[in-house]
Protein backbone atom coordinates (compact mmCIF):
# COMPACT_ATOMS: atom_id res chain seq x y z
CA UNK A 1 0.00 0.00 0.00
CA UNK A 2 2.99 2.26 0.38
CA UNK A 3 3.76 1.72 -3.30
CA UNK A 4 0.40 2.91 -4.50
CA UNK A 5 0.79 6.23 -2.77
CA UNK A 6 3.69 7.09 -5.03
CA UNK A 7 2.48 5.59 -8.29
CA UNK A 8 1.17 8.92 -9.45
CA UNK A 9 4.53 10.63 -9.33
CA UNK A 10 6.15 10.83 -12.75
CA UNK A 11 9.74 11.24 -13.85
CA UNK A 12 13.10 10.18 -12.33
CA UNK A 13 12.37 11.29 -8.78
CA UNK A 14 9.17 9.30 -8.73
CA UNK A 15 10.99 6.20 -9.95
CA UNK A 16 13.72 6.67 -7.40
CA UNK A 17 11.21 6.94 -4.57
CA UNK A 18 9.41 3.89 -5.96
CA UNK A 19 12.67 1.91 -5.89
CA UNK A 20 13.31 3.10 -2.36
CA UNK A 21 9.87 1.99 -1.28
CA UNK A 22 10.34 -1.37 -2.99
CA UNK A 23 13.59 -1.95 -1.13
CA UNK A 24 11.94 -0.89 2.11
CA UNK A 25 9.14 -3.32 1.44
CA UNK A 26 11.77 -6.02 0.83
CA UNK A 27 13.33 -5.25 4.19
CA UNK A 28 9.92 -5.54 5.82
CA UNK A 29 9.16 -8.86 4.14
CA UNK A 30 12.53 -10.47 4.88
CA UNK A 31 12.29 -10.88 8.67
CA UNK A 32 8.64 -11.90 8.57
CA UNK A 33 9.26 -14.76 6.10
CA UNK A 34 12.27 -15.90 8.07
CA UNK A 35 10.27 -15.96 11.27
CA UNK A 36 7.60 -18.18 9.77
CA UNK A 37 9.30 -21.61 10.05
CA UNK A 38 8.60 -23.56 13.26
CA UNK A 39 12.19 -23.33 14.66
CA UNK A 40 13.00 -19.64 14.20
CA UNK A 41 16.46 -19.68 15.78
CA UNK A 42 18.01 -22.27 13.50
CA UNK A 43 15.71 -21.82 10.58
CA UNK A 44 16.68 -18.25 9.76
CA UNK A 45 19.82 -19.30 7.92
CA UNK A 46 19.88 -23.07 8.26
CA UNK A 47 17.06 -24.09 5.96
CA UNK A 48 18.63 -22.67 2.86
CA UNK A 49 16.23 -24.06 0.28
CA UNK A 50 13.16 -22.89 2.16
CA UNK A 51 14.34 -19.32 2.54
CA UNK A 52 15.46 -19.24 -1.09
CA UNK A 53 12.03 -20.19 -2.30
CA UNK A 54 10.55 -17.55 -0.05
CA UNK A 55 12.79 -14.96 -1.66
CA UNK A 56 12.34 -16.12 -5.23
CA UNK A 57 10.13 -13.16 -6.06
CA UNK A 58 12.75 -10.71 -4.73
CA UNK A 59 15.53 -10.45 -7.32
CA UNK A 60 18.52 -9.13 -5.30
CA UNK A 61 18.04 -10.65 -1.88
CA UNK A 62 20.87 -12.98 -0.85
CA UNK A 63 19.74 -16.20 0.71
CA UNK A 64 22.79 -16.52 2.94
CA UNK A 65 24.72 -13.67 4.49
CA UNK A 66 28.30 -13.89 3.33
CA UNK A 67 30.63 -14.15 6.34
CA UNK A 68 33.19 -11.92 4.64
CA UNK A 69 30.76 -9.25 3.50
CA UNK A 70 30.87 -7.40 6.81
CA UNK A 71 34.66 -6.97 6.64
CA UNK A 72 34.83 -3.24 5.99
CA UNK A 73 31.94 -2.56 8.30
CA UNK A 74 33.92 -4.29 11.02
CA UNK A 75 37.18 -2.61 10.07
CA UNK A 76 35.46 0.77 10.38
CA UNK A 77 34.05 -0.38 13.74
CA UNK A 78 30.49 0.49 12.73
CA UNK A 79 29.07 -2.20 14.98
CA UNK A 80 31.24 -1.37 17.98
CA UNK A 81 34.92 -1.87 18.73
CA UNK A 82 36.52 -4.95 17.23
CA UNK A 83 40.06 -5.97 17.93
CA UNK A 84 41.90 -8.27 15.58
CA UNK A 85 44.88 -10.54 16.03
CA UNK A 86 48.35 -9.29 15.15
CA UNK A 87 51.91 -10.53 15.55
CA UNK A 88 53.07 -6.98 16.26
CA UNK A 89 53.04 -5.94 19.89
CA UNK A 90 52.21 -2.37 20.73
CA UNK A 91 49.46 -0.10 22.02
CA UNK A 92 46.19 -0.78 20.19
CA UNK A 93 48.08 -2.80 17.54
CA UNK A 94 45.07 -5.06 16.96
CA UNK A 95 42.80 -2.17 15.98
CA UNK A 96 42.85 -1.53 12.24
CA UNK A 97 40.95 1.73 12.25
CA UNK A 98 40.34 3.83 15.36
CA UNK A 99 37.32 6.04 14.87
CA UNK A 100 37.78 8.22 17.96
CA UNK A 101 40.87 10.02 16.72
CA UNK A 102 38.91 12.22 14.35
CA UNK A 103 36.54 13.39 17.10
CA UNK A 104 39.54 14.16 19.27
CA UNK A 105 41.21 16.06 16.46
CA UNK A 106 38.15 18.23 15.87
CA UNK A 107 37.63 18.94 19.58
CA UNK A 108 41.25 19.88 19.99
CA UNK A 109 41.86 21.96 16.89
CA UNK A 110 38.44 23.59 16.62
CA UNK A 111 37.45 24.02 20.27
CA UNK A 112 40.18 23.62 22.88
CA UNK A 113 42.96 25.54 21.11
CA UNK A 114 40.99 28.61 19.94
CA UNK A 115 38.88 28.95 23.08
CA UNK A 116 41.98 28.60 25.28
CA UNK A 117 43.50 31.51 23.43
CA UNK A 118 40.33 33.59 23.78
CA UNK A 119 40.10 32.81 27.50
CA UNK A 120 43.64 33.98 28.23
CA UNK A 121 43.16 37.07 26.06
CA UNK A 122 39.92 37.99 27.84
CA UNK A 123 41.49 37.53 31.29
CA UNK A 124 44.45 39.71 30.34
CA UNK A 125 42.15 42.34 28.86
CA UNK A 126 40.02 42.41 32.01
CA UNK A 127 43.11 42.85 34.18
CA UNK A 128 44.45 45.67 31.99
CA UNK A 129 41.04 47.33 32.10
CA UNK A 130 40.88 46.92 35.87
CA UNK A 131 44.32 48.45 36.22
CA UNK A 132 43.37 51.41 34.03
CA UNK A 133 40.16 52.06 35.96
CA UNK A 134 41.23 51.36 39.53
CA UNK A 135 45.00 51.73 39.42
CA UNK A 136 46.99 50.12 42.22
CA UNK A 137 44.95 49.38 45.32
CA UNK A 138 46.68 51.47 47.99
CA UNK A 139 46.82 51.13 51.76
CA UNK A 140 44.45 54.02 52.50
CA UNK A 141 45.83 54.79 55.95
CA UNK A 142 49.42 54.54 54.76
CA UNK A 143 52.04 52.25 56.25
CA UNK A 144 51.80 51.93 59.98
CA UNK A 145 55.42 51.02 60.70
CA UNK A 146 54.15 47.93 62.50
CA UNK A 147 54.28 44.49 60.95
CA UNK A 148 52.42 41.23 61.59
CA UNK A 149 53.63 37.72 60.80
CA UNK A 150 51.33 36.36 58.09
CA UNK A 151 53.15 33.38 56.54
CA UNK A 152 55.81 31.21 58.18
CA UNK A 153 58.94 30.17 56.34
CA UNK A 154 57.58 26.70 55.56
CA UNK A 155 54.25 28.12 54.34
CA UNK A 156 56.08 30.45 52.00
CA UNK A 157 58.38 27.68 50.81
CA UNK A 158 55.40 25.46 49.95
CA UNK A 159 53.66 28.36 48.21
CA UNK A 160 56.67 29.24 46.08
CA UNK A 161 57.52 25.67 45.08
CA UNK A 162 53.91 25.19 43.96
CA UNK A 163 53.68 28.68 42.49
CA UNK A 164 56.91 28.65 40.51
CA UNK A 165 56.35 25.14 39.12
CA UNK A 166 52.76 26.18 38.32
CA UNK A 167 53.88 29.21 36.32
CA UNK A 168 56.58 27.26 34.45
CA UNK A 169 54.12 24.45 33.70
CA UNK A 170 51.57 27.02 32.58
CA UNK A 171 53.94 28.80 30.23
CA UNK A 172 55.37 25.59 28.73
CA UNK A 173 51.85 24.18 28.42
CA UNK A 174 50.60 27.27 26.62
CA UNK A 175 53.63 27.11 24.32
CA UNK A 176 52.65 23.54 23.38
CA UNK A 177 48.95 24.39 23.08
CA UNK A 178 49.05 27.69 21.22
CA UNK A 179 52.59 27.72 19.79
CA UNK A 180 51.60 26.42 16.39
CA UNK A 181 48.97 29.15 16.04
CA UNK A 182 50.90 32.05 17.56
CA UNK A 183 54.63 31.32 17.45
CA UNK A 184 55.27 29.31 14.26
CA UNK A 185 54.08 32.15 11.99
CA UNK A 186 56.58 34.41 13.75
CA UNK A 187 59.67 32.21 14.07
CA UNK A 188 59.13 29.27 11.73
CA UNK A 189 58.75 25.65 12.81
CA UNK A 190 62.47 24.80 13.06
CA UNK A 191 63.12 27.42 15.74
CA UNK A 192 59.81 26.68 17.41
CA UNK A 193 60.70 22.96 17.42
CA UNK A 194 63.62 23.73 19.74
CA UNK A 195 61.41 25.75 22.09
CA UNK A 196 58.64 23.15 21.97
CA UNK A 197 61.05 20.29 22.63
CA UNK A 198 62.47 22.17 25.63
CA UNK A 199 58.96 23.03 26.82
CA UNK A 200 57.80 19.43 26.59
CA UNK A 201 60.81 18.10 28.51
CA UNK A 202 60.41 20.72 31.25
CA UNK A 203 56.64 20.16 31.37
CA UNK A 204 57.04 16.38 31.65
CA UNK A 205 59.67 16.48 34.39
CA UNK A 206 58.25 19.35 36.43
CA UNK A 207 54.70 17.98 36.42
CA UNK A 208 55.27 15.39 39.18
CA UNK A 209 57.01 18.07 41.29
CA UNK A 210 53.85 20.17 41.06
CA UNK A 211 51.71 17.18 42.03
CA UNK A 212 53.72 16.73 45.23
CA UNK A 213 53.73 20.46 45.98
CA UNK A 214 49.96 20.53 45.51
CA UNK A 215 49.58 17.98 48.30
CA UNK A 216 51.69 20.12 50.62
CA UNK A 217 49.87 23.28 49.53
CA UNK A 218 46.62 21.67 50.58
CA UNK A 219 47.97 20.51 53.95
CA UNK A 220 49.55 23.86 54.79
CA UNK A 221 46.71 26.14 53.71
CA UNK A 222 43.45 24.22 54.11
CA UNK A 223 42.95 25.21 57.77
CA UNK A 224 42.00 28.85 57.16
CA UNK A 225 40.36 28.24 53.79
CA UNK A 226 37.11 26.60 54.89
CA UNK A 227 34.17 28.74 53.87
CA UNK A 228 32.26 30.43 56.68
CA UNK A 229 28.81 32.02 56.75
CA UNK A 230 30.17 35.56 56.70
CA UNK A 231 31.87 34.82 53.37
CA UNK A 232 28.44 35.25 51.77
CA UNK A 233 28.53 38.90 52.86
CA UNK A 234 31.96 39.25 51.29
CA UNK A 235 30.61 37.98 47.98
CA UNK A 236 27.52 40.20 48.30
CA UNK A 237 29.74 43.26 48.68
CA UNK A 238 31.92 42.16 45.75
CA UNK A 239 34.90 41.92 48.06
CA UNK A 240 34.82 45.66 48.60
CA UNK A 241 36.02 46.18 45.05
CA UNK A 242 33.14 48.55 44.27
CA UNK A 243 33.19 50.63 47.42
CA UNK A 244 32.17 49.72 50.94
CA UNK A 245 34.09 47.37 53.17
CA UNK A 246 33.89 43.60 53.19
CA UNK A 247 34.92 41.90 56.40
CA UNK A 248 37.38 39.03 56.04
CA UNK A 249 39.35 36.64 58.19
CA UNK A 250 42.89 35.49 57.44
CA UNK A 251 41.77 34.68 53.91
CA UNK A 252 38.86 36.44 52.28
CA UNK A 253 36.18 34.56 50.36
CA UNK A 254 37.85 35.35 47.02
CA UNK A 255 41.11 33.84 48.20
CA UNK A 256 39.25 30.83 49.52
CA UNK A 257 37.55 30.35 46.16
CA UNK A 258 40.90 30.54 44.44
CA UNK A 259 42.34 28.03 46.91
CA UNK A 260 39.61 25.46 46.29
CA UNK A 261 39.59 25.99 42.52
CA UNK A 262 43.36 25.62 42.45
CA UNK A 263 43.21 22.45 44.54
CA UNK A 264 40.31 20.81 42.69
CA UNK A 265 41.41 21.76 39.19
CA UNK A 266 44.97 20.97 40.29
CA UNK A 267 43.90 17.42 41.18
CA UNK A 268 42.20 17.01 37.78
CA UNK A 269 45.26 18.36 35.97
CA UNK A 270 47.58 16.21 38.09
CA UNK A 271 45.75 12.94 37.50
CA UNK A 272 45.38 13.48 33.75
CA UNK A 273 48.92 14.79 33.57
CA UNK A 274 50.37 11.69 35.22
CA UNK A 275 48.43 9.54 32.74
CA UNK A 276 49.99 11.48 29.87
CA UNK A 277 53.41 11.50 31.47
CA UNK A 278 53.84 7.73 31.38
CA UNK A 279 52.99 6.28 27.97
CA UNK A 280 55.05 3.18 28.84
CA UNK A 281 52.14 1.68 30.75
CA UNK A 282 50.39 0.90 27.48
CA UNK A 283 47.23 2.91 28.10
CA UNK A 284 45.04 2.89 25.01
CA UNK A 285 44.54 5.88 22.75
CA UNK A 286 41.05 6.70 24.01
CA UNK A 287 42.31 7.12 27.57
CA UNK A 288 45.14 9.33 26.36
CA UNK A 289 42.85 11.40 24.13
CA UNK A 290 40.36 11.97 26.94
CA UNK A 291 43.15 12.78 29.40
CA UNK A 292 44.66 15.32 27.05
CA UNK A 293 41.32 17.06 26.48
CA UNK A 294 40.50 17.25 30.21
CA UNK A 295 44.09 18.22 31.04
CA UNK A 296 44.05 21.09 28.56
CA UNK A 297 40.63 22.45 29.53
CA UNK A 298 41.20 22.26 33.30
CA UNK A 299 44.72 23.65 33.03
CA UNK A 300 43.77 26.63 30.90
CA UNK A 301 40.93 27.53 33.30
CA UNK A 302 43.14 27.35 36.39
CA UNK A 303 45.94 29.19 34.58
CA UNK A 304 43.55 31.92 33.50
CA UNK A 305 42.22 32.41 37.03
CA UNK A 306 45.77 32.43 38.39
CA UNK A 307 46.42 35.62 36.40
CA UNK A 308 43.96 37.39 38.70
CA UNK A 309 45.69 36.02 41.80
CA UNK A 310 49.14 36.87 40.47
CA UNK A 311 48.12 40.41 39.53
CA UNK A 312 46.41 41.24 42.83
CA UNK A 313 49.15 39.68 44.92
CA UNK A 314 52.01 41.51 43.20
CA UNK A 315 51.63 44.85 41.44
CA UNK A 316 47.87 45.14 41.82
CA UNK A 317 47.76 45.85 45.54
CA UNK A 318 50.16 47.76 47.72
CA UNK A 319 51.56 45.70 50.58
CA UNK A 320 50.28 42.33 49.36
CA UNK A 321 53.44 40.71 48.00
CA UNK A 322 55.63 41.31 51.04
CA UNK A 323 53.71 38.87 53.23
CA UNK A 324 54.65 36.05 50.86
CA UNK A 325 58.27 37.22 50.43
CA UNK A 326 59.24 38.44 53.92
CA UNK A 327 56.47 36.68 55.79
CA UNK A 328 55.23 39.94 57.33
CA UNK A 329 52.44 42.26 56.31
CA UNK A 330 51.87 45.83 57.38
CA UNK A 331 49.42 46.23 60.26
CA UNK A 332 47.34 48.77 58.36
CA UNK A 333 47.18 46.49 55.33
CA UNK A 334 45.89 43.71 57.59
CA UNK A 335 43.35 46.07 59.14
CA UNK A 336 42.02 47.15 55.75
CA UNK A 337 41.93 43.79 53.97
CA UNK A 338 41.60 41.16 56.70
CA UNK A 339 40.02 43.03 59.62
CA UNK A 340 38.67 39.99 61.47
CA UNK A 341 42.07 38.32 61.30
CA UNK A 342 43.73 41.60 62.39
CA UNK A 343 41.57 41.66 65.52
CA UNK A 344 42.84 38.18 66.39
CA UNK A 345 46.53 38.84 65.84
CA UNK A 346 47.01 42.58 66.43
CA UNK A 347 48.82 41.86 69.70
CA UNK A 348 51.62 40.15 67.75
CA UNK A 349 52.40 43.32 65.80
CA UNK A 350 56.00 44.39 66.09
CA UNK A 351 57.90 47.43 64.82
CA UNK A 352 59.03 46.98 61.24
CA UNK A 353 62.77 47.37 60.64
CA UNK A 354 63.60 50.64 58.89
CA UNK A 355 63.79 50.39 55.14
CA UNK A 356 67.51 51.21 55.11
CA UNK A 357 68.56 48.15 57.06
CA UNK A 358 68.08 44.85 55.25
CA UNK A 359 65.64 42.53 56.93
CA UNK A 360 67.54 39.57 58.26
CA UNK A 361 66.44 36.59 60.16
CA UNK A 362 63.65 34.10 59.89
CA UNK A 363 60.22 35.26 61.02
CA UNK A 364 60.00 32.24 63.24
CA UNK A 365 57.90 29.11 63.05
CA UNK A 366 54.94 30.16 65.20
CA UNK A 367 51.56 29.90 63.56
CA UNK A 368 50.53 33.39 62.47
CA UNK A 369 46.85 32.68 62.58
CA UNK A 370 46.81 33.45 66.28
CA UNK A 371 45.16 30.15 67.08
CA UNK B 1 52.64 14.06 -10.27
CA UNK B 2 51.60 10.84 -8.82
CA UNK B 3 49.35 10.41 -5.83
CA UNK B 4 50.91 7.52 -3.96
CA UNK B 5 48.64 5.11 -2.13
CA UNK B 6 48.72 1.69 -0.50
CA UNK B 7 45.94 -0.81 -0.97
CA UNK B 8 45.71 -4.20 0.69
CA UNK B 9 43.56 -6.80 -1.03
CA UNK B 10 41.82 -8.64 1.80
CA UNK B 11 41.05 -11.60 -0.50
CA UNK B 12 44.75 -12.17 -1.14
CA UNK B 13 46.53 -11.37 2.13
CA UNK B 14 47.58 -14.63 3.79
CA UNK B 15 48.96 -13.08 6.99
CA UNK B 16 52.52 -14.16 6.25
CA UNK B 17 53.94 -10.97 7.79
CA UNK B 18 56.66 -10.80 5.14
CA UNK B 19 55.82 -7.11 4.54
CA UNK B 20 56.42 -6.42 8.23
CA UNK B 21 59.74 -8.21 8.17
CA UNK B 22 60.84 -6.63 4.90
CA UNK B 23 60.04 -3.17 6.22
CA UNK B 24 61.90 -3.72 9.48
CA UNK B 25 64.94 -5.03 7.67
CA UNK B 26 65.03 -2.51 4.83
CA UNK B 27 64.98 0.48 7.17
CA UNK B 28 66.78 -1.06 10.17
CA UNK B 29 63.85 -0.06 12.38
CA UNK B 30 64.60 -0.19 16.11
CA UNK B 31 63.10 -2.66 18.54
CA UNK B 32 59.53 -1.88 19.56
CA UNK B 33 58.78 0.15 16.44
CA UNK B 34 56.68 -1.32 13.63
CA UNK B 35 55.94 0.83 10.64
CA UNK B 36 53.74 -1.90 9.20
CA UNK B 37 51.66 -4.63 10.79
CA UNK B 38 49.22 -7.30 9.70
CA UNK B 39 45.89 -7.49 11.53
CA UNK B 40 43.56 -10.47 11.25
CA UNK B 41 39.84 -9.95 11.79
CA UNK B 42 37.67 -12.87 12.95
CA UNK B 43 40.69 -15.10 13.41
CA UNK B 44 39.62 -18.75 13.13
CA UNK B 45 36.01 -17.92 12.27
CA UNK B 46 34.10 -17.88 9.01
CA UNK B 47 34.88 -14.67 7.17
CA UNK B 48 38.42 -14.39 8.51
CA UNK B 49 40.39 -11.74 6.64
CA UNK B 50 43.83 -10.24 7.10
CA UNK B 51 44.96 -6.76 6.19
CA UNK B 52 48.41 -5.23 6.15
CA UNK B 53 48.32 -1.69 7.48
CA UNK B 54 50.81 1.17 7.75
CA UNK B 55 50.66 4.91 7.22
CA UNK B 56 48.05 5.41 4.50
CA UNK B 57 49.47 8.79 3.45
CA UNK B 58 46.12 10.55 3.84
CA UNK B 59 45.22 13.54 1.72
CA UNK B 60 43.93 15.40 4.78
CA UNK B 61 46.31 13.84 7.28
CA UNK B 62 45.01 14.04 10.88
CA UNK B 63 48.57 13.71 12.22
CA UNK B 64 49.59 16.87 10.39
CA UNK B 65 46.50 18.68 11.66
CA UNK B 66 47.17 18.02 15.35
CA UNK B 67 51.00 18.21 15.37
CA UNK B 68 51.86 21.03 17.81
CA UNK B 69 55.14 21.75 16.03
CA UNK B 70 53.79 21.37 12.46
CA UNK B 71 56.52 18.91 11.43
CA UNK B 72 54.51 17.05 8.75
CA UNK B 73 54.53 17.80 5.05
CA UNK B 74 53.17 16.15 1.93
CA UNK B 75 55.53 15.56 -1.00
CA UNK B 76 54.61 16.18 -4.64
CA UNK B 77 53.91 12.45 -4.85
CA UNK B 78 51.27 12.69 -2.13
CA UNK B 79 53.51 11.00 0.45
CA UNK B 80 53.11 12.26 4.03
CA UNK B 81 56.51 12.69 5.69
CA UNK B 82 57.72 14.37 8.86
CA UNK B 83 60.82 16.12 10.14
CA UNK B 84 62.42 14.28 13.06
CA UNK B 85 64.58 17.29 13.89
CA UNK B 86 61.41 19.20 14.77
CA UNK B 87 59.31 16.35 16.25
CA UNK B 88 59.06 16.54 20.05
CA UNK B 89 57.58 13.08 20.66
CA UNK B 90 54.30 14.30 22.17
CA UNK B 91 52.25 11.45 20.69
CA UNK B 92 49.34 13.59 19.43
CA UNK B 93 49.72 12.17 15.90
CA UNK B 94 49.28 8.70 17.37
CA UNK B 95 46.03 9.78 19.06
CA UNK B 96 44.65 11.33 15.87
CA UNK B 97 45.76 8.69 13.35
CA UNK B 98 42.98 6.17 12.57
CA UNK B 99 45.51 3.51 11.51
CA UNK B 100 47.86 3.61 14.50
CA UNK B 101 50.73 4.37 12.13
CA UNK B 102 52.91 6.70 14.25
CA UNK B 103 55.33 4.72 16.41
CA UNK B 104 57.56 5.88 19.23
CA UNK B 105 60.84 4.37 20.40
CA UNK B 106 61.31 4.59 24.15
CA UNK B 107 63.84 7.19 25.17
CA UNK B 108 65.02 9.15 28.18
CA UNK B 109 65.25 8.36 31.86
CA UNK B 110 61.56 7.50 32.24
CA UNK B 111 61.04 5.73 28.91
CA UNK B 112 59.00 8.57 27.49
CA UNK B 113 58.39 8.85 23.78
CA UNK B 114 61.29 9.51 21.46
CA UNK B 115 61.01 11.02 17.99
CA UNK B 116 58.05 9.64 16.11
CA UNK B 117 58.75 7.05 13.42
CA UNK B 118 56.35 5.95 10.73
CA UNK B 119 56.13 4.54 7.22
CA UNK B 120 57.76 6.89 4.71
CA UNK B 121 56.49 5.04 1.61
CA UNK B 122 60.22 4.25 1.30
CA UNK B 123 60.76 7.91 0.43
CA UNK B 124 63.32 8.91 3.08
CA UNK B 125 62.91 12.26 4.74
CA UNK B 126 63.69 15.98 4.63
CA UNK B 127 67.47 15.61 4.61
CA UNK B 128 69.96 15.01 1.81
CA UNK B 129 68.81 12.06 -0.30
CA UNK B 130 70.81 8.85 0.25
CA UNK B 131 72.87 10.45 3.03
CA UNK B 132 73.73 8.41 6.11
CA UNK B 133 71.72 10.94 8.08
CA UNK B 134 68.65 10.13 6.02
CA UNK B 135 69.11 6.39 6.39
CA UNK B 136 69.63 6.64 10.16
CA UNK B 137 66.56 8.82 10.76
CA UNK B 138 64.10 7.75 8.08
CA UNK B 139 65.43 4.58 6.46
CA UNK B 140 66.02 3.76 2.82
CA UNK B 141 64.89 6.07 0.02
CA UNK B 142 63.68 3.67 -2.67
CA UNK B 143 61.42 6.23 -4.32
CA UNK B 144 64.51 8.29 -5.22
CA UNK B 145 65.90 5.16 -6.90
CA UNK B 146 62.71 4.76 -8.91
CA UNK B 147 61.49 1.81 -6.85
CA UNK B 148 58.25 1.29 -5.01
CA UNK B 149 57.95 0.42 -1.28
CA UNK B 150 59.62 -2.91 -0.55
CA UNK B 151 56.66 -4.31 1.41
CA UNK B 152 54.45 -4.15 -1.69
CA UNK B 153 57.16 -5.10 -4.17
CA UNK B 154 57.92 -8.37 -2.44
CA UNK B 155 54.37 -9.34 -1.40
CA UNK B 156 54.16 -12.95 -2.55
CA UNK B 157 50.40 -12.94 -3.22
CA UNK B 158 50.41 -9.39 -4.58
CA UNK B 159 47.87 -8.52 -1.91
CA UNK B 160 49.65 -5.34 -0.93
CA UNK B 161 49.63 -2.81 -3.75
CA UNK B 162 51.57 0.45 -3.70
CA UNK B 163 51.90 3.18 -6.25
CA UNK B 164 49.93 5.86 -8.02
CA UNK B 165 46.30 5.72 -6.87
CA UNK B 166 45.01 5.47 -10.45
CA UNK B 167 47.22 2.49 -11.26
CA UNK B 168 46.47 0.75 -7.97
CA UNK B 169 42.73 1.15 -8.43
CA UNK B 170 42.96 -0.07 -12.05
CA UNK B 171 44.70 -3.24 -10.89
CA UNK B 172 42.20 -3.80 -8.15
CA UNK B 173 39.21 -3.09 -10.40
CA UNK B 174 40.42 -5.70 -12.90
CA UNK B 175 40.82 -8.18 -10.09
CA UNK B 176 37.30 -7.62 -8.84
CA UNK B 177 35.83 -7.99 -12.33
CA UNK B 178 37.76 -11.19 -13.11
CA UNK B 179 37.22 -12.60 -9.67
CA UNK B 180 33.43 -12.36 -9.91
CA UNK B 181 31.00 -12.31 -7.06
CA UNK B 182 32.14 -15.68 -5.79
CA UNK B 183 35.36 -14.23 -4.42
CA UNK B 184 33.72 -13.13 -1.21
CA UNK B 185 32.20 -16.56 -0.89
CA UNK B 186 35.47 -18.44 -0.69
CA UNK B 187 35.45 -20.87 2.18
CA UNK B 188 31.67 -20.88 2.42
CA UNK B 189 29.56 -23.92 1.62
CA UNK B 190 25.89 -23.27 0.96
CA UNK B 191 24.85 -26.94 1.06
CA UNK B 192 22.22 -27.82 3.58
CA UNK B 193 23.72 -29.04 6.82
CA UNK B 194 27.20 -27.79 6.01
CA UNK B 195 29.45 -27.13 8.98
CA UNK B 196 30.80 -24.00 7.31
CA UNK B 197 27.49 -22.26 7.24
CA UNK B 198 27.49 -19.01 9.14
CA UNK B 199 25.16 -18.79 12.07
CA UNK B 200 25.35 -22.48 12.90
Amino acid sequence: MIKTCHLGINGGIGQAILLLMLSLAMLLITPSTQAEPPQPSSAALGTTTDSRSAHSNVPFAAAVINPGSGLWREVRQRGGPIEGITQVSGTDAGILISTRGEEWRQLRTEKVIPYSGYLLAVVLAVLVLFRLIRGQLKIHAGRSGMRILRFTYSQRAVHWVAGITFVILGITGVVLLLGRTLLIPVMGNSAFGVIASFSKTVHDYLGPVFVISLVFLFIYYVKDNFFKLKDIQWFAKGGGMFGGHAHAGRFNAGEKTWFWLAILLGIVVSVTGLVLDFPIFGLDRETMELSLLIHGIAAIIVFGISFGHMYLATVGMEGALESMTTGYCDANWAKEHHDDWYEEVKDTAEPAPSEDSPTHGSPGQASPSGA
Amino acid sequence: MANMKFYCDAERCIECNACVTACKNEHEIPWGVNRRRVVTIKDGEAGERSLSVACMHCSDAPCAAVCPVDCFYTTDDGIVLHDKDICIGCGYCFYACPFGAPQFPESGAFSSRGKMDKCTFCAGGPVETHSSDEYRKYGANRIAEGKLPLCAEMCSTHALLAGDADVVSDIYRKRVVNRGRSALDWGVNYQKGSLNLPGK
